[in-house]
């Protein structure tokens, strides 16, 4: 076999399938997320409505984050088991051996130095991504709860902690974001694609070109020897319900995180306007009280007539003011000469001279059946009129 | 070999679209301003008088009432002074009351002087059918097809016989006093909304100073195509807009000193940004988030320092608040930053981790794209012209590795890593499997 087809395994099953969990959970927040931050813009609007809506955007987002915290306790308890049971290096720690480490590097990528730094089973690219990883998390899960939680956040911090750390949440997550573009796209997929986090292994020359100081100690044997079984099996019998208790006490307050209140997501309907009565109309239309006032029009009522009464001396003249407008030009009884007055209408004359009685001229009006009326003066000599023969 | 696939097969190009600062407000859409069409030509030729003499004889006589049976009672009194200077002066009265010719008039069969007057509903439309047409968007038409009888028909609006012509300026605006007559021709049957709104901040501005900057009912609700909140969300969901439409002109704003970034900012607040993208996904969707009136106030809208019910005032805003979280305490109401986009003086703490994060952002993501870069410029610059220089160095590789592999030592050596390295596999099998 030859050195450079030898593998060596890098990570195990259960961290490749963290891994593949991260990568949903990050992914989807990122995208659930970016889509709030920036819900204007039109690609946000289509992502959102492609998802079914903000309301389930954001249920999404949180499930994401629920995933995600659940993740991170899981992580605690898995490097509790590397650090204490397994007694392994805490390889993943910084140090100033990587502040050094990338200086150095950048100055080989300049052409200042000969080789690469050698570097341990963690180089400084890991960590910092990482430990930037780890910060993310804790300041995307306490910015997280204010905006989740205000009316609890408010009850101890000034309120206005909670836009703050809404502008924190979201800066972090452009942050997040670009750095996973820039930072591990870059190292584990366009420099290299480094296929170790799916199926484990790294060949030699990967090894050699960033854990060269990993690879001298596995080859000179200088790795501390794995602990006798007994060893590991008293650890673990302590070890595993520390950790039990630990993840129980961990996932109450993921619990309490989630459950604490409902405000962000489900708020009391609005005292809606549409409640109240909006019809209310103003007091009633004022109206004309009845009986109907006499009328206002000038009448020649109170004239007196010298002479006889004929329809040139008087009669006439009230008539025509008094039924001219409607028993006029308009056809039918017209009462606007003497001719057509004693003609009548279309069912007959309306006066008969001598008999006023018979004269429908006088009955209608006096009767009520006829929206125009005589004053009673007038009337009297109208009747009067008849009487005496209806004379022109 | 895995160093030759290296070197020669690295022609990776990978666009990454960093799509999501793609931002943009899609364009507030202005809203469209329900037009005043006045009537085409009238049916009689204009200034020609009609002989409506006929008619006043019996109905300019005072106090004459038509009785329905349900016991209403109408005036049908005309005063012909009025009726002179209405806009309908020059048509005869026939034009409308189509069906009374003569007398005794034909019987009519209304019921109420409701009954009586929905006998005109259409009437007004043969002569102002652009109107007519709004009116089929309003609240009213609809509430009326759903069978409610006091839905306004025109006549409810504007006496026939005695609405005058309308008056407007040069730019077609309602002069003031029109302006505030409208107010109050709502306030017909919506008293108590009317009586909330003479106290408002607009009300005032309408109906004391007749300010026409200042909003009556129908700059909010629309003159014709009456809107408002009845059946649908979606005129709350869009009544933000309304608002906008005046608070972010500068030129109206500005003689106020009133900001006009209060669309924009609470746009950008959690309610805002849920009513917005209610408004363009599911418009008829009801939702709580609260928009502009549910916390100004509907018609009553005060002044932001109106000691009563001014949001300045942070009792006031704290019981705003309370309306939605009944469980907000003191310190709740400055989560909303009151439109104000913060800066030192005002929510100090947002200003400066946004200042923190304007040059934290950079800083970080510069350092790496500053790395990644003198990467690039290693590998694809430096190390490929080395290659390009020595051509033969895949055969100068391979002879170091049969040279390599020629040495006893390192052999030994390849011997005890490869056992190392099963001890280490192993170890991590019993890591997996426990």
């Amino acid at each position: 076999m030859s050195e450079n087809q030898k593998t060596y395994t890098r990570f195990s099953l259960a961290e490749r399938i963290e891994h593949i969990v991260l990568i949903a959970s990050f992914t989807t927040l990122a995208v659930t997320g970016l889509v709030q931050k920036f819900a204007q813009s039109s690609i946000s609007i289509s992502i959102i409505a492609a998802l079914g809506g903000i309301e389930i955007t954001r249920i999404i987002h949180r499930a994401a984050a629920i995933v995600f915290l659940v993740q991170a306790i899981y992580h605690l308890v898995a490097i509790g088991y590397k650090l204490y049971v397994q007694r392994k290096e805490a390889s993943m720690l910084p140090g100033f051996k990587d502040l050094q480490d990338a200086f150095q590097h950048f100055l080989y990528n300049l052409g200042l130095r000969k080789e690469r730094p050698k570097m341990d089973r963690y180089n400084f690219v890991e960590k910092a991504e990482y430990w930037a990883m780890v910060w993310g998390l804790v300041l995307m899960a306490l910015t997280g709860f204010m905006m989740w939680n205000p009316i609890a956040t408010a009850r101890i911090l000034p309120g206005q902690a909670i836009p703050a750390a809404k502008v924190a949440h979201g800066a972090e997550a452009i942050l997040a974001v670009l750095a996973i573009f820039i930072w591990h796209f870059y190292h584990v997929h366009l420099r290299t694609f480094n296929k170790s986090m799916f199926t484990g292994k790294l060949s030699r020359h990967e090894m050699e070109e960033e854990h060269a100081l990993e690879l001298e100690k596995i080859e000179k044997g200088l790795l501390p020897p794995p602990p006798s079984p007994e060893e590991l099996k008293r650890r673990k019998r302590i070890y595993y319900p520390v950790a039990a208790v630990l993840s129980l006490i961990l996932l109450f307050f993921v619990y309490r995180f989630v459950t604490y209140e409902q405000t962000a997501i489900t708020t009391i309907p609005p005292v809606s306007a549409q409640s109240e009565n909006v019809f209310v109309p103003q007091t009633p239309t004022p109206l004309p009280t009845r009986p109907p006032t006499p009328t206002s029009i000038p009448t020649p009522a109170g004239q007196s007539f010298e002479g006889p009464l004929s329809w040139n001396n008087g009669i006439g003249q009230i008539l025509v003011q008094r039924c001219g407008s409607c028993h006029g030009a308009m056809g039918g009884l017209a009462l606007n000469s003497y001719e057509t007055a004693m003609k009548g209408g279309r069912s007959g004359a309306v006066i008969v001279a001598g008999d006023s009685e018979a004269s429908r001229l006088v009955t209608t009006v006096r009767d009520g059946n006829h929206p125009g009326k005589f004053e009673p003066q007038e009337l009297e000599l109208i009747i009067r009129w008849i009487q005496e023969g209806a004379q022109e | 070999m895995a160093n030759r696939y290296r070197y020669s097969s690295r022609l990776l190009v990978v666009a990454i679209a960093v799509v999501f600062v793609a931002i943009g407000l899609a364009g507030v859409a202005s809203q469209n301003k329900p037009q005043i069409v006045l009537a085409e030509a009238p049916l009689v030729e204009k200034g020609q008088l009609p002989n409506n003499a006929a008619c006043l004889s019996c109905h300019m006589v005072e106090g004459q009432v038509k009785e329905f049976p349900n016991g209403d009672l109408i005036s049908v009194v005309i005063a012909p002074e009025t009726y002179g200077l209405s806009a309908h002066a020059t048509l005869s009265c026939q034009v409308c009351h189509t069906n009374i010719s003569g007398y005794p008039h034909p019987e009519n069969l209304a019921q109420s002087s409701r009954d009586y007057t929905l006998q005109y509903q259409n009437t007004c439309n043969q002569c102002h059918p652009s109107q007519a047409t709004e009116l089929l968007d309003s609240v009213h038409s609809k509430i009326m097809a759903e069978g409610n009888l006091n839905a306004p028909i025109c006549a409810d609006c504007h006496n026939p016989h005695e609405q005058p012509k309308i008056k407007k300026d040069e730019q077609g605006r309602l002069t003031a006093v029109e302006h505030a007559q409208s107010a109050m021709v709502c306030g017909q049957c919506h008293s108590t909304i009317y009586e909330d709104y003479a106290k408002s901040v607009h009300g005032t501005g309408v109906l004391v100073d007749k300010n026409p900057d200042v909003p009556s009912c129908i700059d909010c609700h629309g003159v014709h195509s009456v809107r408002g909140p009845i059946g649908g969300a979606a005129f709350r969901l869009s009544s933000p807009k309304i608002c906008a439409d005046c608070h972010t002109n500068e030129e109206i704003m500005s003689k106020y000193g009133l900001s006009t970034q209060v669309l924009q900012t609470y746009i950008a607040d959690f309610h805002g940004t849920t009513v917005t993208l209610f408004e363009k996904l599911d418009p008829d969707q009801q939702i709580n988030m609260p928009v502009c009136y549910d916390c100004h106030g509907v018609h009553d809208i005060r002044r932001a320092d109106d000691p009563e019910k001014g949001l300045q005032v942070k009792q006031n805003l704290l019981i705003t608040c309370q309306k939605c979280h009944p469980d907000a305490t003191e310190n709740f109401p400055d989560a909303w930053l009151s439109h104000y986009i913060p800066d030192r003086n005002r929510y100090p703490l947002v200003y400066w981790v946004n200042e923190f994060y304007k040059y934290f952002i950079p800083t970080v993501l510069g350092g790496m794209g500053l790395f990644v870069v003198s990467d690039i410029y290693r590998r694809w610059v430096v190390d490929r012209r080395k290659k390009n220089s020595i051509p033969a160095e895949t055969v100068v590789e391979s002879q170091k590795e049969t040279q390599d592999s020629d040495s006893l030592q390192d052999q030994q050596e390849i011997k005890s890593v490869e056992e190392e390295n099963q001890i280490t596999d192993e170890k991590r099998q019993d890591e997996e499997n426990s």
